[in-house]
């Protein structure tokens, strides 16, 4: 987590460098951790432009509040927490379009049973991701930290500020949304 | 039909899980980008504290303006001690004349 070879620096070592105006030494804390981000946020996003977006945010952000980053947690741990932030507020900013997303609009399509076979594992992240975008941005947001990144509820609890008992309940409304979406999607294929 | 539909959520978790998403096109050149990024930011915040600055020498001009004009206008306090200590003396005897005291 904090630093690979025995001659790199920590990731501590790192912020306080980059706290005193180094550049380069927040550079590396990029490079280090980036893929962890990018993973996360790729859960949230429609598009390569929006994870960019997003990547860029919880960057930026790390940056303005690196000074008040202390050293009781591990920095991965912290920057998650950002990220996780981040990602929350991007789904909330899309709350309103999402308002007018019909059942019908959209639908990944499921008829060609020979391409079906070919990407099975293509095709369930798109249902998955159709499903999701229906749900509230609180709801998506549990439901993808449990079960695509499989964090637990003490984790959940710990990266939104929510008590672990909402996380329970938020986890168990989103899995009954995601239920719904689908059986109507499933009206829908085969009616 | 909830039971089936609990196996089938989470065979798509299973599946979503498996498949990593795409995110070369985001990689590339990713630390230049975010790194013009803050510079950018750092450069618009730059100018007001830079002007904050510039306004330093303007503000003790001020404090200064404003100390000489205290200093010049002020009513002059008098130097005779026995008028200042005496100064609500008529008033205080006037006040017993009238109470009777």
């Amino acid at each position: 987590m904090a630093s690979g070879a025995d001659n790199e620096p920590s990731d501590e070592g790192l912020v306080r460098a980059a706290c005193a105006g180094n550049d380069n030494a927040f550079s590396q804390l990029v490079v280090r951790h980036k893929r962890r981000v990018f993973g996360l946020a790729a859960r949230f996003s429609r598009n390569s432009h929006e994870l960019d977006d997003i990547c860029q945010d919880v960057f930026v952000r790390v940056y303005e509040k690196l000074s008040s980053f202390r050293n009781d947690a591990p920095f991965e741990h912290w920057l998650i927490r950002i990220a996780v932030r981040v990602c929350h507020d991007a789904l909330r900013s899309r709350k309103h379009e999402k308002n007018h997303l019909q059942l019908d609009e959209h639908g990944p399509e499921l008829r060609d049973r020979g391409e079906e076979a070919r990407s099975e594992a293509r095709q369930a992240r798109e249902v998955l991701a159709f499903a999701l975008e229906r749900l509230k941005p609180d709801e998506r947001l549990v439901i993808t930290l449990l079960e695509l990144e499989q964090f637990t509820v003490r984790e959940i609890a710990a990266v939104t500020g929510w008590s672990e008992a909402n996380v329970k309940v938020r986890g168990y409304r989103a899995r009954q949304s995601l239920k719904r979406v689908l059986e109507k999607y499933d009206e829908r294929q085969h009616g | 039909m909830k039971d089936n539909m609990d196996e089938r959520l989470d065979r798509l978790f299973a599946a979503a899980r498996n498949e990593r998403a795409a995110v070369s096109q985001a990689d590339d050149f990713f630390e230049t980008r975010l790194l013009a990024r803050i510079k950018e930011q750092r450069e618009l915040a730059g100018p007001w504290y830079a002007a904050a600055w510039r306004l330093l020498p303007a503000f003790a001009a001020v404090a200064a303006m404003v100390m000489v004009c205290t200093l010049t206008f002020n009513p002059s306090r008098s130097s005779d001690m026995f008028a200042a200590i005496t100064g609500g003396q008529d008033e205080i005897v006037g006040m017993s004349y009238l109470t009777g005291e």
